[in-house]
C-alpha cells in the first residue's frame, strides 16, 4: 500500500460504446379461446413459477350512473365480505392460504379482479375469484359498513394534496354534469349517498356477464378450459354496446383554478385540456409528443422545472385516453415560493412544443425509450396480464405489441411535431393550483396566464 | 417445500481492484438488469451531515468525466432502459434494465461515475440537487398527513449516536450546510470498487460480463482504508417505553407500535418476517381480524405490520392502525398493543402459519419474476452476507419457521416495556 494520501490514478475508457447486435423482439405467444360463453386470452410464459389470472368485466367507472360515483369501488370491497358459500373470514383465510389476495381494480373502461399465485395453485385461486365476483353475499349490513368505511378511506385520501386538484381539473375539462367529469373513484359525498340497492343492482346488471379471463403463466402447467369453465359458470347476458367517442368541447381561453390548502409548503399543479380517445389514428405520434414534453426523465418539463430551476422533485405530463375520451395533463408539486414562475414556465414549455414541435435528438430518445420499455417492463406475469388486458379492452390483435414497437421506431419528426401542433392546446389549458391561497393568490393573478377562479372550499 | 429460492445459475468473480462481479444468466427475455450496491448509507453519516448519502445519490446522475450533465438519464432512456437509485440506512444502490444489446453502455456509464465523478462535480450542480432533495423532503415527508412518521420513529427506537438514529432524508439544516469539498471527499472515501458489488442478470453470459467489467472498471483503483460505520449491533433495552404524541393536521388518529428485533439475514429476523405476516398482512391477519373486522375500531385499508429489512442492527418491526370515526387514539393504541402482546400469549395456529408462508412464497417469486428484482437480491446478498448464493436460503428459511419460534422471538423482542409508540391526533377544531 502506498503511504501517500493521494489516490492512485484512475483509468477510464473515454469512448462511449455503441449497441451490440439487436435481439429480436418477442411478445409471449398469445392464445385465445371461447369457452362456456366467455373469452379467454392467455400468454405462455414457459418456466415461470408465478401465474396471474384476471377477470375483466365491462363494468368500469363509465358504467356508473351520474351521482353514483364510487359504486364500483364499494362493490369491489363488498365482494370480500362473504359469499353464498362462506363468511368473510373464511373467505380471507381460504384465498390467502393459496398465497394471494383478491386484487380488484377499476378504470373508466373495465372492472378487474385478479389473483397471483404459484402456478400449481391457479385453479383453486380462480375458483375463489369466481366465487366472490359471481356469488357475493352482499348482506345489507355489510354493504352499508363497507360503504361507510369507503367514505372514511376517501376522506383520508382527500386530506392529501392532489385529489381535490384532480377533481377540479376533471370537472373543468369534462363538465361535472357528466359521469366522466367526476372523479373516477367518486368522492366522499357521492359514496356516502349510495344505498344497498345501488350496489346489488349494479352487481346483477354487470357482474354476472361472462367477461374475459386473462391468464399469464406457464400454459404447459395450466388447463385453460378448466380455468375458463370455473370463471364463466353461471354467467349470462351478452356484451353490451360500448358507446361511441364523446365529443368534448375545448375552452376558448385559459383559466386558473385556485384550490386553497392553507399552510401548504408545496403547491400542487394540475394542468390540462381534453385530448383524443384511445382509438384515434394519431395515437402513437401523440404518445411520443407527450413523452418528449413530459414523459421521460429527460423531458422538456422535467429538465427545465427540476434540473435547471430546482423548483420540484419531479414534473410529468402525458396524454391519457380511454375508449370514449382522453386528456392531456401535467402534474407536479412545487415549492410554495416559486408557484407562479413554475406555472409560467410550464405553460411556456407546452406552448413552445405546440408551436415548434420536437427535435430529431429528442425524438430519438423518446422512440427508443418507449420501444425498449416493451422489452424491459413486460417481464412479470402481472405486467404481461396488464398488456393482455390492453388487447382485450381496445380490440387489438395478438401482434399488437410487436407492431407498436415498429410504429414507435418508425415515427418521424414531422409526424410527431404535427401531432404536437394539433393536439396540444396551450391557449385552452385549465391550470389548477392547490396551495396556500393567502400566499400565492396575488402572484397567480399577476402572471396574466388567465382568469383566476377560486374553487369552493371542501365540505 | 422448495430446496432453493433461486433456481438460476450464479457466478461471482472478484476483479483485482476488489470489485465483485455477480452474473446470473437467463435468456428468457432480451433484457439485462445492471445493479450496483455501494456499501455506504445514512448509517455512515456523522452528526451534522445527515442526508448526505442520499444527496450524493442525486449527484451521481449529474455527469462524470466522460458523461455530460443530464446525459446519463438521456443515454439510458434513449437505449430503451429504465433506471433509478435508492439510498437507505444500510446502502446506496443504482440500477438500470436495458435491452440486452445496450449492456456495454450501462457498464460504461456506471464505471465512469464510479471512477470519475469528482472532476465533473460543480457547485452549481450541488446547489441545484440540494434544492431537488429539499423538494423531495417537502413532497414526501412534510406536505402529507403522517408523512414524517418514519422520521419520528427512528429516534424513538435508536439512541443518539446510533447509526439508525437519524433518517436517510436528513435535516434541512444539514442539507443547507453541505459544501462541495465534503461531497468530493465522500466520493473518494466510499465510491471505490472494493466497496461495491456489480450484478448483471438476464440475456448475457458470464464471460461477456466479466470481460466488459474488466475493461470498464479495471482501471479504477481500490481504496485501502474505507472507514466503517459506527457499530450498532447492540442496542441496550431501556426498560422504559418510548412514547410520542403528535397533535397536528391529520384526518384521524393513527398509532404506530415499533420494536427493535433482529438484523435482516439472521435466523431471528426470518422468524420476525413470518411473524409480521401473521400479524399484519392481508384480511386474514390478526390485526385485520381483531381491529378492522372484530372490534371495528380500525380502518380496514390502513391496518398492517411489516419488518424493515435492515441488516446492520436490530431491525424494526412496525405495526400500525388508523382509527375509525369516533374511536379515540387511546382506545386504538390499547387495541393495537393488545394484539401485539398476544403474539406471546396466544400461540400461532397451523392455519395462521400456512397462510403467512403462502403469502411470503408468492411475494418471493414476485420479486424473482423480473431480472431487475433478481439483480437487486443478488447484490444485497453479496454486499451484506459476502455470498450472493445465500439468496437461495431465504425462502426455505421462512418456510421452516415454527409457531414455537414465533412465540419465543415475540417474548424476547416485543416486550411492552421496550416498545416505541407514536400517536398522531387531529387538532381540535375550534
Amino acid at each position: 500500500m502506498s503511504a501517500s494520501s493521494e489516490r492512485p490514478s484512475v483509468t477510464l475508457i473515454a469512448d462511449r460504446p455503441g449497441p451490440g447486435a439487436a435481439r429480436p423482439y418477442r411478445f409471449p405467444q398469445v392464445v385465445r379461446r371461447t369457452v362456456a360463453g366467455g373469452d379467454v386470452v392467455a400468454a405462455h410464459l414457459p418456466g415461470q413459477n408465478l401465474a396471474v389470472a384476471m377477470l375483466l368485466l365491462d363494468a368500469g367507472a363509465g358504467r356508473e350512473p351520474v351521482g353514483r360515483e364510487g359504486l364500483g369501488g364499494v362493490l369491489a370491497k363488498a365482494l370480500e365480505e362473504g359469499t353464498t358459500q362462506r363468511d368473510a373470514t373464511a373467505y380471507a383465510l381460504a384465498i390467502e392460504a393459496l398465497g394471494t389476495e383478491l386484487v380488484t381494480g377499476l378504470d373508466w373502461d373495465t372492472f378487474q379482479a385478479s389473483v397471483q399465485v404459484p402456478v400449481g395453485r391457479l385453479g383453486a385461486a380462480v375458483e375463489l375469484l369466481a366465487e366472490a365476483v359471481r356469488t357475493p353475499r352482499l348482506d345489507p349490513d355489510d354493504v352499508r359498513r363497507v360503504r361507510d368505511d369507503e367514505v372514511t378511506a376517501l376522506r383520508m385520501d382527500w386530506a392529501n394534496p392532489g385529489p381535490r386538484a384532480d377533481a377540479a381539473l376533471r370537472a373543468d375539462l369534462f363538465g361535472a354534469g357528466n359521469r366522466w367529469g367526476r372523479p373516477m373513484y367518486g368522492d366522499p359525498d357521492s359514496v356516502a349517498g349510495l344505498d344497498v340497492e345501488d350496489v346489488t343492482v349494479f352487481h346483477s346488471e354487470w357482474f354476472i356477464r361472462p367477461g374475459t379471463l386473462v391468464v399469464a403463466g406457464d400454459l404447459d402447467r395450466l388447463d385453460l378450459d378448466a380455468l375458463a369453465a370455473t370463471a364463466f359458470t353461471g354467467t349470462g347476458g351478452g356484451p353490451v354496446d360500448r358507446g361511441v367517442p364523446i365529443d368534448v368541447p375545448v375552452r376558448a381561453e385559459r383559466r386558473i383554478i385556485l384550490v386553497d390548502r392553507p399552510g401548504s409548503v408545496q403547491s400542487t399543479l394540475r394542468l390540462g385540456h381534453p385530448g383524443p380517445h384511445r382509438a384515434h389514428p394519431d395515437h402513437v405520434p401523440i404518445a411520443l409528443a407527450g413523452t418528449v414534453l413530459g414523459g421521460a426523465f429527460t423531458s422538456r418539463l422535467n429538465h427545465l422545472i427540476r434540473e435547471v430551476r430546482g423548483y420540484t422533485y419531479g414534473i410529468r405530463g402525458d396524454f391519457a385516453s380511454s375508449r370514449r375520451f382522453g386528456r392531456f395533463a401535467v402534474s407536479s408539486g412545487v415549492q410554495t415560493a416559486v408557484t407562479a414562475p413554475a406555472l409560467v414556465e410550464a405553460v411556456g414549455e407546452i406552448a413552445r412544443t405546440q408551436a415548434g414541435g420536437v427535435t430529431e435528438d429528442e425524438l430519438a430518445v423518446a422512440r427508443s425509450w418507449r420501444a425498449g420499455q416493451l422489452s424491459v417492463e413486460l417481464q412479470s406475469p402481472r405486467a404481461i396480464a396488464g398488456a393482455l388486458s390492453t388487447l382485450v379492452v381496445h380490440d387489438l390483435p395478438d401482434d399488437y405489441h410487436a407492431r407498436l414497437r415498429e410504429e414507435l421506431l418508425g415515427a418521424q419528426v414531422a409526424q410527431v411535431s404535427a401531432a404536437a401542433a394539433t393536439h396540444l392546446r396551450p391557449e385552452s389549458l385549465t391550470l389548477v393550483v392547490e396551495g396556500d391561497a393567502a400566499v400565492i393568490r396575488d402572484e397567480l393573478v399577476a402572471t396574466g396566464l388567465g382568469e383566476l377562479i377560486d374553487h369552493p372550499p371542501a365540505g | 417445500m422448495p430446496d432453493s429460492g433461486y433456481p438460476w445459475p450464479i457466478s461471482t468473480t472478484r476483479l483485482d481492484n476488489g470489485l465483485r462481479v455477480v452474473v446470473s444468466e437467463d435468456r428468457t427475455a432480451p433484457a439485462v438488469a445492471v445493479n450496483l450496491w455501494y456499501d455506504v448509507g445514512s448509517r455512515h453519516e456523522p452528526a451534522g451531515q445527515t442526508g448526505f448519502a442520499h444527496l450524493f445519490e442525486h449527484l451521481m446522475f449529474e455527469g462524470s468525466t466522460h458523461v455530460a450533465k443530464t446525459e446519463h438519464m438521456k443515454l439510458v432512456q434513449g437505449a430503451g432502459g429504465s433506471l433509478n437509485a435508492t439510498t437507505n440506512p444500510d446502502r446506496t444502490n443504482y440500477f438500470e434494465t436495458v435491452p440486452a444489446e445496450h449492456l456495454e453502455l450501462a457498464l460504461w456509464l456506471e464505471a465512469d461515475r464510479m471512477g470519475g465523478l469528482v472532476p465533473a462535480l460543480t457547485q452549481e450542480t450541488l446547489d441545484n440537487q440540494r434544492d431537488v432533495v429539499k423538494n423531495e423532503r417537502r413532497q414526501r415527508y412534510e406536505n402529507v398527513p403522517y408523512g414524517d412518521a418514519w422520521l419520528r420513529l427512528l429516534p424513538l427506537l435508536y439512541p443518539p449516536g446510533h447509526p439508525y438514529h437519524h433518517a436517510t432524508i436528513g435535516s434541512m439544516a444539514d442539507l443547507n450546510a453541505a459544501d462541495l469539498a465534503t461531497f468530493q471527499a465522500f466520493h473518494r472515501t466510499y465510491y471505490a470498487p472494493n466497496n461495491a458489488v456489480l450484478t448483471v442478470v438476464g440475456d448475457t453470459t458470464v464471460d461477456e460480463v466479466v470481460s466488459l467489467a474488466e475493461r470498464y472498471f479495471g482501471g479504477i483503483p481500490p481504496r485501502p482504508d474505507i472507514p466503517p460505520a459506527p457499530d450498532g449491533r447492540v442496542v441496550p433495552a431501556t426498560g422504559v417505553p418510548a412514547e410520542e404524541t403528535v397533535v397536528t393536521e391529520v384526518p384521524a388518529p393513527r398509532v404506530y407500535v415499533a420494536h427493535r428485533t433482529h438484523p435482516f439475514g439472521s435466523p431471528g429476523y426470518d422468524v420476525v418476517t413470518v411473524l409480521a405476516t401473521v400479524l399484519g398482512s392481508g384480511r386474514g391477519s390478526r390485526l385485520y381480524q381483531r381491529l378492522a373486522d372484530g372490534e371495528r375500531i380500525a380502518q380496514p385499508d390502513l391496518v398492517g405490520a411489516y419488518g424493515v429489512d435492515l441488516a446492520h442492527a436490530p431491525a424494526p418491526l412496525i405495526a400500525t392502525a388508523t382509527a375509525r370515526p369516533g374511536v379515540s387514539g387511546e382506545r386504538l393504541a390499547a387495541g393495537l398493543a393488545e394484539v401485539v402482546d398476544e403474539l406471546v400469549t396466544v400461540p400461532v395456529t397451523a392455519a395462521e402459519l400456512d397462510r403467512a408462508k403462502a403469502l411470503l412464497t408468492t411475494a418471493w417469486w414476485r420479486q424473482m419474476s423480473t431480472v431487475d428484482g433478481r439483480a437487486d437480491a443478488l447484490s444485497r446478498y453479496a454486499t451484506q452476507f459476502g455470498d450472493p448464493a445465500t439468496v437461495s436460503e431465504r425462502l426455505p428459511a421462512w418456510l421452516a419457521v415454527t409457531a414455537e419460534e414465533i412465540a419465543e422471538v415475540a417474548a424476547d423482542t416485543l416486550a411492552a416495556d421496550d416498545r416505541a409508540t407514536l400517536t398522531y391526533l387531529p387538532e381540535e377544531k375550534l
